[in-house]
């Protein structure tokens, strides 16, 4: 059955909650029947500033680095540009770290937009599905007539944030209780960041060179072989052994298998 | 099968090292629950609405990035502010704050 | 209909989790917003999976959007049923509001018009909700800040009709009935007479913070971030008087105090609730 008056009732509301310079809906009045602004802003404000606070939670060492004004005021603008488009705020407002680049005042804060893609990958691993991670040990029950055939199974928690910048030692110096003067940071390394989280706890940590390149290829179902060599052609100083010994110990993998000998590489096993 | 990019020995060699050092280095992820338990994410989704609403989020200002009057002043600071040459890009990439700037797309 | 206990309950936090899991448990139940545990995993789940073998549940939807004009979004029912499923709640309830338009989400529980088109949107999509899930739902009524020049039904008689055409259920949120009489310039000890108090099947008591109208007059926020106000309380034991001891929810989401606070405010519930069976007891 069309409700064609109470969806034109609601799309003017949504229109006029969405611009400030915009006048309250028709329609909307105090209990006299008056014309109630100032009682219909308490809507506007409810929207802008619920969503503001939900960008605030989930970026709360992006607003650190920036102080509380600066990150509200560029929140609103963010949120009012691309407001959620489903109901579960958990999943809203992975789009901070694109909006920050675009965003001239946020310029002169080169890395915050890394740091945002840390605390965005944060945010997803810790709503990610749960699985049993891998222990290190498990490994060396890989026949060694098949370590070719050896494909690593990546826990649904990882991701990896690539940066130009020391993202992570900045994000660690700047977390809630830690000192930002307790650390110098040396600005000409770049840092590629794991993000997992095995259990309860979200796990960060560096990854060594090649890291990123190895995670992404194994993400994709290859075979290690293939993975690493890929992580070499990237970079030829990847350290395929600190990479794996990271891995293991964030506890980024649940398992492995083993791909059928004969059979060819690629998109078996993608995901 | 087809060609191999890397040794098996390579490979198993790597791997042996991994798990080696992965087993006798104690892992930082291995704190108990009740650590765990302090780092929990607030839930986002509520049914309030914020106090003083009628006032928190209708300047007009703040909508208009002609009319933007917020600087940073949190802890980036410490990194932003103090000398600029802190920001040369690493590795081979040329260039400073301000040429990071001048590619910015204007607003 | 399962049924929450006649007991206190309050609304989980995740900064509560260590003292509710270690500390004697002073509520009966717990609630929890529907949408906060649609991730696929990690610790909300655990945390609610926790919860549940302590106490029964109450799962409380706050983006359904029930009063929408374009109609419920399939793919937002279909996880709350994934939630409903999963975690078995001894109750499911939402709001008599909307929060989305069609692709945007606005994260507030927006005021529906009291008219016929209106009336028979919710009635429809109550009626989808419940042969959804299987089960029936309880339909709070809301805080408002504005009228609309277009309501044809008062309020009480607008949940009436719904509750009556689609056998739902009652959350009867007495803060929500005192903001809205101040704001709305109505009765409150009428709207509570008048309330079909055997459809009740959960109370919500909060907190609210004053502000003012276009004309200065007083405008009350439900703010959720303090303590419930003390004529608050009055009404609820003037509600629990008529529908008899009921589950009772601390509704605190801002300014989140202490365990202990939040308890004590349970504890006042029990005790309103204590007394009217007391009273019951003489009036026998």
């Amino acid at each position: 059955m069309p409700h064609e008056s109470l969806e034109n009732l609601q799309a003017g509301f949504t229109a006029a909650l969405l611009d400030a310079g915009a006048p309250a809906p028709d329609g909307v009045v105090d209990p006299a029947g008056r014309p109630a602004p100032r009682r219909f802003n308490v809507y506007r404000n409810n929207v802008v500033v619920s969503l503001t606070e939900a960008l605030a939670d989930t970026y709360p060492v992006v607003a650190r680095l920036v102080g509380e004004d600066f990150f509200r005021a560029m929140a609103r603008l963010a949120a009012l540009e691309a407001p959620p488009s489903s109901p579960v705020l958990l999943q809203w407002g992975g789009d901070l770290a694109r909006f920050i680049e675009q965003f001239e005042p946020a310029a002169m804060v080169p890395y915050l937009a890394d740091v945002a893609r840390i605390e965005w990958a944060y945010v997803e691993a810790y709503h990610a599905a749960d699985a049993e991670p891998m222990p290190a040990s498990a490994l060396a029950q890989v026949p060694e007539d098949r370590i070719d055939d050896l494909i690593l199974l990546l826990h649904p928690s990882v991701r990896v944030v690539a940066s130009q910048w020391p993202a992570l030692s900045i994000y660690a110096a700047n977390v809630a209780g830690a000192d930002p003067n307790a650390v110098a940071i040396d600005f000409q390394q770049g840092e590629d960041v794991l993000i997992a989280r095995p259990d309860w706890a979200v796990d960060l940590r560096q990854l060594p060179v090649g890291g990123a390149a190895l995670v992404a290829a194994l993400g994709r179902g290859l075979r290690l072989g293939t993975a690493a060599a890929i992580a070499g052609f990237a970079d030829p100083a990847a350290d395929l052994a600190r990479s794996i010994a990271v891995l293991l110990q964030a506890g980024a993998f649940t398992g492995f298998r083993l791909a059928d000998p004969n059979q060819e590489q690629t998109p078996e096993g993608m995901t | 099968m087809s060609a191999k990019l890397l040794s098996t020995a390579l490979i198993a060699g790597a791997l042996a090292t991994a798990i080696s050092a992965a087993s006798t280095t104690p892992s930082a992820a291995a704190g108990d629950k009740e650590k765990c338990y302090g780092i929990s994410l607030k839930g986002k989704n509520d049914c309030k609405a914020g106090a003083g609403t009628t006032c928190a989020g209708t300047s007009t200002v703040d909508y208009q990035g002609n009319a933007w009057k917020y600087v940073p002043t949190g802890t980036c600071a410490m990194y932003g502010t103090t000398t600029k040459a802190e920001f040369m890009l690493p590795g081979d990439r040329k260039g400073g704050l301000d040429e990071l700037k001048r590619d910015l797309p204007k607003m | 209909m399962t049924h929450l206990p006649a007991r206190a309950g309050v609304g989980f936090k995740p900064e509560h989790f260590t003292a509710i899991v270690t500390e004697p448990l002073p509520v009966g139940w717990f609630e929890v917003h529907a949408e906060n545990y649609m991730g696929a995993g990690g610790p909300p789940h655990r945390m609610l999976d926790a919860l549940r073998a302590l106490a029964p549940i109450s799962v409380h939807g706050v983006g359904l959007s029930i009063g929408a004009g374009r109609g419920l979004d399939p793919r937002h029912l279909a996880r709350l049923k994934a939630v409903v499923d999963r975690f078995q709640p001894a109750m499911v309830s939402e709001h008599l509001a909307w929060s989305s338009h069609g692709d945007t989400y606005l994260n507030d529980l927006l005021p529906v018009p009291y008219d016929g088109a209106t009336l028979a949107r919710v009635v429809e999509h109550i009626d989808t909700v419940q042969s959804t899930l299987g089960r029936p739902m309880l339909l709070e009524n809301p805080s408002t800040y504005v009228a609309f020049a277009g309501s044809t039904w008062d309020e009480v008689d607008f949940i009436a009709e719904v509750a009556r055409r689609t056998g739902c259920g009652l959350l009867l949120d007495v803060n929500n009935v005192w903001v809205s009489s101040i704001n709305q310039q109505r009765d409150p000890i009428d709207y509570l007479a008048r309330f079909p108090v055997d459809k009740v099947g959960e109370i919500h008591l909060a907190g609210h913070a004053p502000d003012t109208d276009d004309d200065g007059r007083p405008l009350l926020i439900d703010a959720h971030d303090r303590a419930v106000a003390d004529v608050v309380w009055d009404l609820y034991a003037r509600a629990i008087a008529s529908t008899g001891p009921v589950a009772t929810l601390i509704e605190w989401d801002n300014d989140i105090p202490a365990w202990p606070v939040l308890a004590v405010e349970a504890a006042k519930a029990e005790a309103v609730m204590a007394l009217a069976r007391r009273g019951a007891a003489h009036a026998a």
